[in-house]
């Protein structure tokens, strides 16, 4: 098995072992009903006590060949309201970037409780999408009601 | 230097610091008097001379004074404390010798204080300090487990080589008494948890290598002491009896057993065959005592420890072992009563053990024949499942059962052969995984749920998935048959009313559908429960008992079986008289809303003859609080989906007026509504009049009629149609005034703009229809906004859309494109000149729209009306702003600013006239660009803005390289940052030679994205600073 796959496995199984409350990580299944290990579903709880609390955000996770050397893209699907997630729902942070933050021993776990973070403490250096970006510079209100709608479109089922 | 080995000597240091060591002794005292707790500020104070103390030259005498006081354990604890920040501070001071006397030193005063029976957190505080010094680089001590224990035995220190001649194993271990032991045990867990620590943190490289190296020497000494010391207890324990047990000591034993593990597989596993075996040999003792009462609770946690990150410590001997104890001793009888409800949760560790266990046999359990031992651990595991209480909340074993089984049904398919009778034996306990599963997926009582909170529900609700999720990687190995489980559940209980169990097996049936639904394998259950008399009368209304949660449920499968319905399309008027009758409910809004649009969607052509009954629910569905901007805006488009497939076009329009009358009346409330008190009742109100309205287009707008852009080359832009001169023309004048009324002299709102420029843009990829409005409204709509309200990003990419949607005949639409460009000129312009006024967002929005409207409308932006370059000229305007938003801090106008030069320098003109007017704008402006990109490099920008800044540069220097390299040399030159050099003279940031071999490397690079990047940082780096580099 290579060292992605065996690397993949091995999160699955801490994941399973020990996971933050509230978030989902899997490999999707194929149609057979076996498992895509460099394709997972994930989702990610808004944090207690921020604006985004109560929601529930799905993401994928797409790993590739040269995981763990390579980070895997974060994508929330769909596309989140966030001035750090691009058009795409692909998200823009530091340590997704492999010239920037990324290190092998970054787990899954850390990823999505990174992601989770940023949730509510956007990055106004690294803008991805005007959208949320501009109502985050320059009417706060406005941006605070899109999050609790965007809250509201995300409850878990 | 006033060290350990300074020539003063001890009683001269104990003279010289007599004064600190009374102010130490006094500090400790009043550190633990009870007064002064509860003064924290005096507490601070003590702690912080306390600390200026340790760090003094004297400190080594204040260590072992107070080390050797009599006041109190707290005085000696101090002292050992003392010694160890000591020789932390004192690090770089010492040197061979003074590391052997320290060494020397501190073994004798342990030995003293271990046989005057010291308290346990003295002697654990001073063997840190023997650690500590074990860890200096020059310290020449090696086997220290072995020393340090044969200096106990002896009562003073015994020097490494003496020690060696004495056998540890078969002399020194037996020989220590049950102090020397422990204070032992203490020393070894500190000696392998600091080489754990070293070998996962390296602070000074070859110092720590050593003394990991050094450490890795007694790895064999701890293990058999660990060894020694339970084999003692667990003999003791058989003829004392377990209340004789020192259960503080085997845990010591055990835990060190685990260090030494970690040290041991870190480091030399593949090369130390003997302590393997010795490793594994602890091991099984560690097993025994599971046997030991009150012992057995550590020792499940030790192993399932070791299971989960050294499973290498684990031979078939040990397995065995464990698996005689699971299967029938006082461990067994711990997890049965765990099953039984009469244990608690700090019994769980017995599960986790069994659970480990398994885990590492996975498949391999599953033997041919199977042991007696393992057919009774696999009934222990179902039996997990009857535990009493809801999953995850009371009952925490059965969530960990669970994911063992999900990982044995995810690996069967591809280990072991299908058929064989090892596969046919897995698969029958995963059928009885199912069975002991149901009950567990209840949903709470009323009554129970009551008393949970957020975190309990979600618990709960994760549990429910994960079942699910077993369920799911089951399929393949069980089939439909496990779909019929869930689908008699249902039947019988949807004949006999009972809500719960229906409501369990309808989840468990509609997360299925991901496996059945599309292959319409388990189509004969779903005929079985869809199909009934009981689901008939459900259907047909006033079903008022049916509880909301199962009702939620309900309907929620229904969209999951969106390609079952289409098969069944008989079944969908009653499935969308449930799901219109269920969105009056606050709890099944949401999911009623989802599942309308998706059978809708996936149905709309056998649903028109129902339509008027669907457009009587909605007629009594929008008056309802449920009706909001997450919920009705879905059921509008399901309709509109099935309005789409009526037959002729005036069908289409009595519906769509009917729909249509209703918003303009709303459209007009909200109006008022904003004016009044109500004001945010009124914006509400009209961002759900717009978003229901977009979403009608979006319905209208079904996937297989939509134009190609491209192939459309010739026409008028607004031909005329039944939609827009016809009769269909009423139903665009609603829309047209719902939009008038909701946006002029309105309250600007961005959620409102938002589903306003959905309205518009349902259209553009069109040619005829409800939504293909006069061009004219585009640009008046876009226009009149005024500079600087939030949603004109949104604004500028429906002009984008407008233009893309005319690009195949661009010039038809001229004067629109036109008026679009001039309008962000003329925003432009006003920010320039007024730069308190500046906008980031309609700079970036409109640098955004330019760098679209280029490869297809550049003709109309390079008239030559427009494109005389004088200041005042509409495109210098233009390239002066874009050039503008390069210099400023805001990321995402710089980002479009350099997205709209690459394009612009990428741009060919298809007649001379063209290629002379983009001629002389490169001509005129790449020099600028130039300069205005060197001097942002030039550690201006921030490092996030490098890769937009070189994507421009690298294009200017590839395609125009003429031009650029004297701009890049003149902007270069023009840079004049200076630095002090390491003789305090002022001297250029830059050097001559720095700028030419910049410049020359960003020439041979010829534009390659990744190596001009790399110079590009480089140089950013070198002149803003190395400090900023990631890398240091």
């Amino acid at each position: 098995m290579s060292l992605c796959q065996n690397r993949l496995q091995e999160e699955r199984k801490q994941w399973r072992r020990d996971h933050p409350f509230g978030f989902v990580a899997k490999p999707k299944r194929a149609p057979q009903g076996g498992l895509d290990l460099k394709n997972w579903e994930c989702a990610i709880p808004g944090k207690a006590n921020t604006l985004w609390e109560g929601g529930l955000f799905k993401l994928d996770l797409i790993f590739p060949d040269e995981y763990p050397t390579k980070p895997p893209k974060c994508k929330f699907t769909p596309a989140l309201f966030h001035p750090n997630v691009y058009p795409s729902g692909t998200v823009c942070l530091s340590i997704l970037n492999e010239e920037e933050g990324w290190r092998p021993a970054i787990t899954i776990k850390q990823l999505l409780l990174g992601i989770q973070d940023l949730l509510d403490d956007p990055n106004p250096e690294s803008p991805a999408q005007a959208e949320a970006y501009n109502l985050f510079k320059k009417d706060r209100p406005q941006y605070e009601r899109r999050v609790r709608m965007v809250v509201r479109e995300n409850q878990p089922n | 230097m006033a060290t350990w080995m300074s020539d003063e000597g001890l009683g001269a240091r104990e003279s010289m610091s007599e004064a600190h060591i009374l102010t130490k002794n006094q500090l400790v005292t009043e550190l633990y008097n009870p007064a002064n707790q509860r003064d924290p500020a005096r507490i601070n104070e003590i702690q912080t001379r306390l600390q200026q103390l340790q760090k003094t030259e004297n400190a080594w005498a204040i260590a072992d004074s107070l080390l050797q006081s009599e006041h109190s354990a707290q005085h000696r604890f101090m002292g050992a404390l003392t010694f160890t920040v000591k020789i932390n501070v004192s690090w770089s001071e010492i040197n061979v010798n003074s590391a052997t006397e320290i060494m020397q030193h501190l073994i004798n005063r342990f030995v003293a204080l271990v046989t005057n029976g010291e308290q346990a957190m003295v002697v654990r505080k001073l063997a840190s300090s023997l650690v500590a010094i074990f860890r200096h680089p020059v310290t020449p001590w090696k086997q220290a487990v072995w020393q340090l224990a044969a200096s106990l035995v002896h009562g003073g220190y015994v020097s490494e080589e003496e020690s060696r001649a004495v056998d540890f194993q078969e002399r020194i271990l037996p020989a220590l008494s049950k102090s020397g032991s422990g204070a032992l045990l203490f020393f070894s867990i500190a000696l392998a948890e600091e080489a754990l620590r070293l070998d996962s943190e390296p602070q000074d490289g070859a110092g720590d290598t050593s003394a990991i190296q050094r450490a890795i020497h007694n790895i064999k000494d701890g293990l058999l002491l660990v060894q020694f010391v339970l084999g003692e207890i667990i003999q003791h324990a058989k003829t004392a009896g377990d209340d004789a047990v020192d259960v503080a000591l085997a845990a010591e034993a055990m835990n060190s057993w685990k260090t030494w593990l970690g040290v041991h597989g870190n480091r030399q596993r593949s090369s130390a065959e003997d302590v393997n075996v010795l490793a594994v040999r602890c091991g099984h003792t560690v097993i025994e005592t599971l046997r030991v009462p009150s012992l057995s609770e550590s020792a499940a946690s030790i192993l399932t420890q070791a299971f989960e990150t050294r499973s290498w410590a684990f031979d078939d001997n040990s397995l065995w072992l464990i698996s005689e104890i699971l299967a029938d001793s006082i461990v067994t009888a711990h997890i049965t009563a765990v099953k039984s409800g009469d244990e608690g949760v700090e019994s769980m560790s017995f599960v986790d053990l069994l659970i480990a266990y398994v885990s590492h046999l996975h498949l391999d359990i599953f033997s041919d024949p199977m042991t007696p031992q393992n057919a009774a651990i696999l009934a222990l595991i179902h039996g997990i499942f009857k535990t009493p209480g809801y999953a995850s909340i009371d009952d925490l074993g059965t969530p960990r059962v669970l994911e063992f089984w999900n990982d044995i049904a995810e690996s069967l398919p591809g280990q072991i052969e299908e058929g064989s009778s090892r596969y046919d034996l897995v698969k029958s306990h995963l059928a009885e995984v199912v069975l002991g599963l149901s009950s567990k997926l209840l949903y709470p009582k009323s009554e129970d749920l009551e008393d949970w909170g957020e975190e309990e529900r979600s618990e709960f609700g994760a549990f429910r998935h994960d079942a699910c999720d077993y369920l799911l990687s089951a399929y393949p190995v069980l089939g439909v048959d496990l779909v019929t489980v869930f689908q008699r559940s249902a039947t019988s209980c949807l004949e006999s009313r009972d809500w719960r169990n229906f409501e369990t097996a309808m989840f468990c049936i509609a997360q299925l559908s991901e496996a059945v639904d599309e292959n319409g394998h388990a189509d004969q259950c779903l005929d079985a429960i869809f199909g009934s008399d009981a689901f008939a009368r459900l259907c047909a209304g006033g079903e008022t008992e049916i509880p909301l949660k199962a009702r939620q449920t309900l309907v929620d499968s229904f969209g999951k079986y969106e390609s079952y319905f289409e098969r069944h399309s008989s079944l969908l008027p009653d499935v969308l008289n449930i799901l219109f009758e269920s969105l009056n409910f606050e709890l099944c809004a949401h999911a009623a809303s989802r599942s309308i649009l998706t059978l809708s969607k996936s149905c709309a052509r056998v649903l028109t003859s129902d339509l008027p009954a669907f457009l009587d629910q909605l007629d009594q569905f929008r008056s309802k609080p449920t009706a909001t901007v997450p919920t009705m805006p879905k059921v509008l488009e399901g309709i509109a989906t099935i309005i789409q497939c009526l037959h002729s076009d005036q069908e289409k329009v009595q519906t769509l007026e009917r729909i249509l009358g209703f918003f303009v009346q709303e459209a007009n409330t909200a109006r008022e509504e904003v004016t009044g008190p109500a004001h945010e009742f009124g914006r509400q109100r009209g961002h759900l009049v717009l978003s229901c309205i977009a979403s009608i287009g979006k319905g209208l707008r079904s996937e297989g009629e939509v134009i190609d852009i491209e192939l459309t080359k010739e026409g008028d832009p607004y031909p005329l149609s039944f939609w827009n001169s016809g009769p269909g023309a009423e139903a665009q004048r609603l829309i047209m005034e719902a939009m008038r009324l909701l946006i002029v002299d309105f309250p600007v709102d961005s959620s409102i703009i938002e589903a306003a420029c959905d309205i518009l843009k349902a259209g553009y990829t069109e040619r005829a229809g409800l939504f293909v409005f006069p061009p004219s409204m585009t640009v008046d709509f876009i226009k009149s906004f005024p500079l600087g309200i939030s949603g004109t990003d949104v604004i500028m990419a429906t002009a984008s859309s407008f233009l893309a949607s005319h690009a195949r005949h661009a010039m038809n639409i001229r004067s629109e494109a036109e008026a679009l460009i001039d309008h962000v000129a003329q925003l432009f312009s006003s920010m320039l000149q007024n730069p308190d006024v500046y906008d980031p967002e309609t700079a970036n929005a409109g640098i955004d729209f330019l760098t679209r409207l280029l490869p297809k409308y550049y003709p109309i932006l390079f008239t030559p009306a427009k494109s005389n370059l004088t200041a005042e000229s509409p495109l210098a305007v233009l390239l002066h702003f874009t050039l503008h938003a390069l210099t400023r801090p805001e990321p995402l106008p710089l980002k479009s600013a350099s997205a709209f030069w690459v394009a612009l320098i990428d741009l060919r003109g298809s007649s001379p006239e063209e290629m002379n007017i983009l001629e002389s704008v490169h001509q005129e402006f790449i020099p600028r660009l130039c300069y205005t990109i060197i001097q942002q490099i030039a550690g201006r920008c921030a490092r996030s803005d490098l890769v937009s800044l070189n994507d421009a540069l690298r294009r200017t220097v590839f395609k125009k390289m003429a031009l650029a390299r004297p701009a890049i040399k003149a902007a270069l030159d023009s840079l004049d940052a200076q630095v002090t050099d390491a003789n305090g003279q002022q001297v250029p940031l830059l050097s001559a030679q720095d700028k030419s071999r910049f410049l020359e490397s960003l020439a041979i690079a010829r534009g390659g994205q990744k190596p001009s990047l790399d110079i590009v940082r480089s140089f950013w780096l070198k002149c803003r600073g190395m400090n900023f580099d990631y890398a240091q």
